[in-house]
């Protein structure tokens, strides 16, 4: 426990101080980085800077929303330099704002922060490798994300159609995307999904390897902390879904511009065929985006509880189980498509079942807090939050589920609030548990706990304010994706807007803590949490040395498997 | 307010836009009804020295009277939260049978299933938060197993999921019945951005609906963004074979009030049965992203009595109600087989005039 | 330990994912001719099915006297300037027995027009039963300028539907059809198809 690391630690200063802080100039090191915690640093980075773009254009819907009528999409089309704000233009700049806000938000806000920033920084750290397997590589899938980035921004400058921009949802359904969306802004916003997807298959490679390959001497996969566990299933789900959307976007592309007839009924093509390929991703791609949170959220309930995980087994079982079934699911997102009756009796059947891993989840998270001695820090109440906002946002999932019942809530705002729940609250909440739980890691500097709370309860609050009226609005019927809607849809409409101030307010608060932390933050000791934290990381320093573990530490079997995993160095 | 000016101008352009619209298609669809009902226009057949079927006159003169339903008839629509502060915050009332059902299943199975599930996260939180606090609880457990536990909370969710999905599945099987042969069919053909209702058991016309402006709506006492200006007339408490087509890019005919969404999709159709219970206004829109006006593509049904359906059915050039097309045929069939089942020219091409034979004498 | 060096292994992980990746993509790209013969294989979707004149006289055989009624519906996409109709709007058609159909389509422009169709029939379940011997369906229509043609599909229901639990509630199925523009204009190729078809 405690005292192994601590003794650890006090034997791989030694090595520090000689060479492993040596760290390359600035450009080489933050440009060319080859470094697994700085290219995690970068991911972070990027991944906060394309969430306040991602947000401010939810901002910007928001205030739309506000009311009926148009009120701010003819200032977004002049602000970004659309030549006139005609009607139509201004309804095609607002699918243009959903569209950039699902992808910014799906491929270059969750995905980096989890996958790209925790993944990066604390795979190596918890199995007691050195860097990732891959470090050269590690570098080019983050600047293929950071190229998409920039190829979907540039999208919205260029035509798209009636005007400038992208305006075909984040789903990007033939034919919109194809036939009835000329423009270089359409190959532009599925080239971007290209470049980012190559970023994250390299990147699941080089995790799929780390983690078989390179774990400390005694670190069996059943001693795997579950934070390696969910990014282990993470970087499968990656490999083999990515590469069906890649086929998918590139007949797009090839639709679009070479004729070919993929997707398009005059060529003999089927338009729906599209949405199995992209659904087929698309689902398991759910998953991508929240299980990372389920092994953080996991780490810091048993840290902060003091307990091991209970039922650590199960909790990485259902992780593979959820990925596995999440593949076989995928029609439920298109219901009303024109199924046969068979087949939306069978994923309807097939989609209940992911229910019962991610009950396991749920009732084994507050298994490990029963009994145990629980500290409110900042990470833990992030985490709290998590459990029952992922809860409220499952169980409209099994609503939804029931291919009868989603005949009236398709396309409904009811499905706006369901997803919302288990990624803007779900998957945000544990990327800012994660966050508190290792900022102090990272950057050896102490966040403010004061401001961390103040966070958590108004972003709280702010989220639900926003997305809990949405249930009433799609019960209500409204449908999703409209810019403007009938005078009795306003009064949630207009809570839901107030809630976005509050929830802006709190990310003020955020960004004043992170300003707080660099510049005046206390430093960090290295196991801040204390007893219950026992992964590896905590036995380094904060920030760790540059290079780490030149000498693998050996994971001691001490009492069972299940105990908490400790290490010790390896014999000097 | 500044930002209200705004929108009121961006409606006025809409109102503008929308007139332009209905103006520029309004061509198309009578000629679209020309072409496909070549004999039932009347001056088109004398024109062409064509005799006309007597039947068709008649339905022109002796048309009974119809008048739309006023908005004291609106049924389906959402309610605002001032006009009733529960009802703005679930489903709109249903008006089809499987409406109710599927209802019920949410209020009565769902509901209570999904808010106890919550709560009782919920209150486990809370009591963890509240006994296991390192105040309350300063040396923990070290337990990380407990089989029995762990099986029954596997077990309990299938049994729940199984108590979920019996209705469920019974819902679909509801969904998917198959609508009678003599079900009046009726074909929704989404374009962007408007929907085309034809009505191919009536004599295959074809009633092309736009929005609204928003003045046009208030107006007319109707709530903006779901009025429009031509209605899509059914008749009640008969099956109604609802057939959808995408002429361009997807669209989706959902109603809320109905428990009915089907998409329309380029180059197929998709079906569904679709009986309304009550006489009324039922309003819908798009469902599925389909470009720039999207947002502005609404329908309205107007359900009436299978009567005063009939008297608009005659309304409509080229509109002919079931009675009326049976008497035809029939009268069409009596004769030799030139005379075309259809009210077809003559054909130039011998070849096909003989299989037309072929085609009447199937049919005879 | 193995024998294997760190790097060793670690390239031959790399390529494993990357062969599971690769393989993936194929995947995705073999999604297009496997959704389409999964289509016809088991009529997913509506999707008909084409049968031989063997096929039919064997269908015909097992005749039992049921009927359906047959529904004949015509769409044509936006940009395609054809008028397009059943030249009847329902039929009676015995189970099994083939029948004759016509479609009337009309070149409402000045220039030669190259068509395609496409097809379902709903009920879906009904799709793998619904068989067509003959359609006009099969190859490319070109008309010229106010040319109109009729157009035959000879198809007949297979008695296996009877036997379908799905089919149970089924009394009558929609053939429908869309005319597309067709986006290779091979005029004189299309036109030979159409002598062929007369």
């Amino acid at each position: 426990m405690a005292t192994t690391a601590d003794g650890f630690q006090a034997h791989t200063e030694d090595h520090a101080h000689d060479h492993a802080d040596h760290k390359p100039g600035f450009f080489a090191r933050w440009f060319m980085s080859t470094n697994h915690k700085d290219i995690g640093t970068l991911y972070l980075i990027f991944a906060i800077i394309a969430g306040i773009i991602g947000g401010a254009i939810s901002g910007l819907m928001r205030w739309e929303l506000a009311a009926p009528g148009l009120q701010v999409m003819g200032q977004v089309v002049s602000a970004l330099g659309g030549d006139g704000t005609s009607f139509d233009q201004q309804g095609h700049m607002w699918n243009v704002l959903i569209t950039a806000h699902g992808l910014i938000m799906v491929f270059f806000m969750v995905m980096p922060a989890m996958i790209g920033g925790f993944g990066n920084w604390f795979v190596p750290l918890m199995i007691g490798a050195p860097d990732m397997a891959f470090p050269r590589m590690n570098n080019v899938s983050f600047w293929l994300t950071v190229a998409g980035f920039f190829s979907l921004l540039f999208s919205l400058f260029v035509p798209g159609g009636v005007g400038n921009g992208a305006g075909i949802g984040w789903t990007a359904y033939a034919p919109l995307s194809t036939t009835a969306s000329p423009g270089p802004a359409v190959d532009f916003a599925i080239f971007s999904l290209h470049l980012a997807g190559a970023g994250s298959i390299l990147g699941a490679t080089n995790f799929i390897t780390t983690i078989f390959n390179m774990r400390a001497p005694g670190m069996t996969l059943h001693k795997m902390p579950l934070f390696v566990w969910s990014v282990l299933v993470t970087a499968f789900l990656l490999l083999l879904a990515l590469p069906v959307l890649a086929a998918a976007i590139t007949m797009l592309l090839t639709d679009r511009n070479f004729g070919t007839t993929f997707f398009t009924a005059a060529g003999g093509g089927d338009p729906v065929l599209y949405q199995h390929l992209f659904w087929f991703f698309g689902h398991p791609e759910v998953y991508i985006m929240i299980l990372p949170g389920f092994g953080m959220v996991s780490q810091i309930v048993a840290t902060f509880s003091r307990k091991p995980v209970f039922g650590y087994l199960g909790m990485a079982y259902a992780m593979v189980a959820i990925g596995v079934v999440g593949f076989i699911v995928w029609a439920h997102h298109m219901y009303t498509v024109g199924l046969s009756v068979n087949t939306k009796m069978y994923f309807t059947a097939a989609t209940m079942v992911i229910a019962v891993p991610t009950g396991i989840k749920i009732f084994s998270w507050i298994a490990t807090m029963w009994g145990g001695s629980i500290e409110f820090k900042s990470p833990m109440v992030w985490a709290m939050g998590f459990i029952f906002l992922f809860t409220v946002g499952g169980v409209t999932g099994v609503v939804l589920a029931n291919g009868g019942i989603d005949d009236n809530l398709h396309d409904t705002y009811y499905v706006v609030a369901h997803f919302h729940y288990v990624l803007s609250m779900g998957a945000v909440f544990s990327i800012f548990a994660g966050f508190y739980y290792w900022f102090p890691k990272m950057s050896g500097r102490w966040h403010s706990e004061f401001l961390s709370h103040l966070h958590f309860w108004t972003f709280f609050v702010g989220v639900n304010v926003i997305f809990f009226p949405m249930h009433f609005l799609g019960l209500q019927g409204m449908a999703r994706r409209y810019p403007d809607f009938t005078a009795a849809y306003s009064y949630w409409n207009e809570i839901a807007s107030y809630g976005y101030l509050i929830m802006a307010g709190s990310m003020i608060i955020f960004f004043v803590n992170i300003g707080y932390a660099l510049l005046a933050g206390r430093r960090a000791e290295d196991n801040y949490w204390g007893e219950g934290a026992t992964t590896l990381e905590w036995s380094l320093s904060s920030p760790p040395p540059f290079h780490q573990f030149e000498t693998l530490p050996v994971i001691e079997d001490h009492h069972s498997a299940d105990d908490h995993i400790s290490a010790k160095p390896a014999t000097a | 307010m500044n930002l209200g000016d705004i929108a009121r101008n961006k409606l006025q352009s809409l109102a503008l836009l929308v007139a332009a619209v209905s103006l520029a298609i309004l061509p198309q669809s009578s000629f679209a009804q020309e072409i496909s009902e070549p004999a039932t226009s009347v001056d088109e057949a004398v024109a062409e020295g064509q005799s006309v079927a007597d039947g068709e006159v008649v339905t022109e003169t002796d048309a009974p009277a119809f008048e739309h339903f006023g908005p004291d008839m609106i049924l389906g629509q959402p309610t605002s939260f001032e006009d009733d502060a529960i009802a703005s915050m679930t489903f709109q009332d249903q008006y089809t049978v499987n409406g109710d059902y599927a209802l019920w299943m949410h209020d009565a199975i769902l509901m209570p299933i999904i808010t106890a599930i919550s709560l009782f996260v919920l209150g486990l939180l809370m009591w963890v938060i509240l006994r296991y606090r390192r105040a309350k609880n300063p040396n923990p457990s070290k337990t990380s197993h407990n089989t029995l536990i762990e099986v029954i909370w596997t077990v309990v969710p299938v049994i729940i999921l199984v108590v979920i999905a019996v209705p469920s599945i019974s819902l679909i099987a509801k969904q998917y019945q198959a609508p009678p042969e003599d079900a009046i069919t009726i074909k929704a053909n989404g374009y962007q951005w408007y929907w085309g209702y034809e009505y191919v058991d009536n004599g295959g016309f074809e009633v092309i609906s736009n929005m609204l402006s928003v003045e046009e709506a208030l107006t007319a006492g109707e709530p903006h963004q779901l009025a429009v200006d031509n209605r899509m007339v059914v008749p009640v408490g008969v099956p109604i074979r609802l057939q959808t087509f995408g002429a361009d890019v997807i669209h989706s005919f959902g109603m809320p009030s109905l428990w009915f969404k089907l998409d329309a999709v380029p180059g197929r159709i998709n079906e569904k049965v679709l009986t309304i219970e009550q006489e009324g206004i039922y309003y819908g829109q798009c469902m599925e992203l389909c470009g720039a006006r999207h947002g502005y593509m609404p329908i309205t049904i107007e359900a009436r009595s299978m009567e005063d359906f009939n008297a608009w059915v005659q309304s409509q050039p080229g509109g002919m109600t079931r009675a009326q097309l049976d008497a035809e045929a029939a009268a069409a069939a009596a004769p030799a087989p030139e005379a075309d089942a259809e009210g077809e020219e003559a054909d130039a091409d011998a070849e096909a005039d003989a299989a037309d034979a072929e085609t009447a004498a199937a049919a005879a | 330990m193995t024998t294997a060096t760190l790097e060793d292994r670690n390239r031959r992980t790399m390529l494993f994912a990357f062969g599971a990746a690769l393989a993936m993509l194929g995947l995705g790209y073999a999604a297009v001719p496997l959704y389409d013969l999964f289509c016809r294989v088991t009529g997913f979707g509506g999707t008909t099915q084409v049968a031989s004149e063997a096929e039919a006289d064997a269908a015909a055989s097992r005749a039992t006297g049921a009927t359906y009624s047959i529904r004949f519906d015509a769409n044509t996409a936006r940009d395609m300037p054809w008028t397009f109709e059943p030249l009847q709007v329902t039929d009676t058609i015995a189970v099994g027995e083939r029948d004759m159909a016509f479609y009337m389509a009309r070149n409402d422009t000045n220039e030669p027009i190259t068509g395609t169709a496409t097809f379902n029939v709903e009920p879906k379940s009904a799709g793998r039963y619904f068989a067509k011997v003959q359609c006009f369906c099969f190859v490319e229509q070109t008309l010229q300028p106010g040319e109109e043609i009729r157009m035959p599909v000879l198809y007949y229901v297979d008695p296996a539907a009877l036997d379908d639990p799905l089919m149970q509630d089924v009394e009558q199925i929609t053939l429908s059809y869309t005319f597309h523009r067709g986006l290779a204009q091979d005029a004189d190729e299309a036109a030979a198809n159409n002598e062929e078809l007369r």
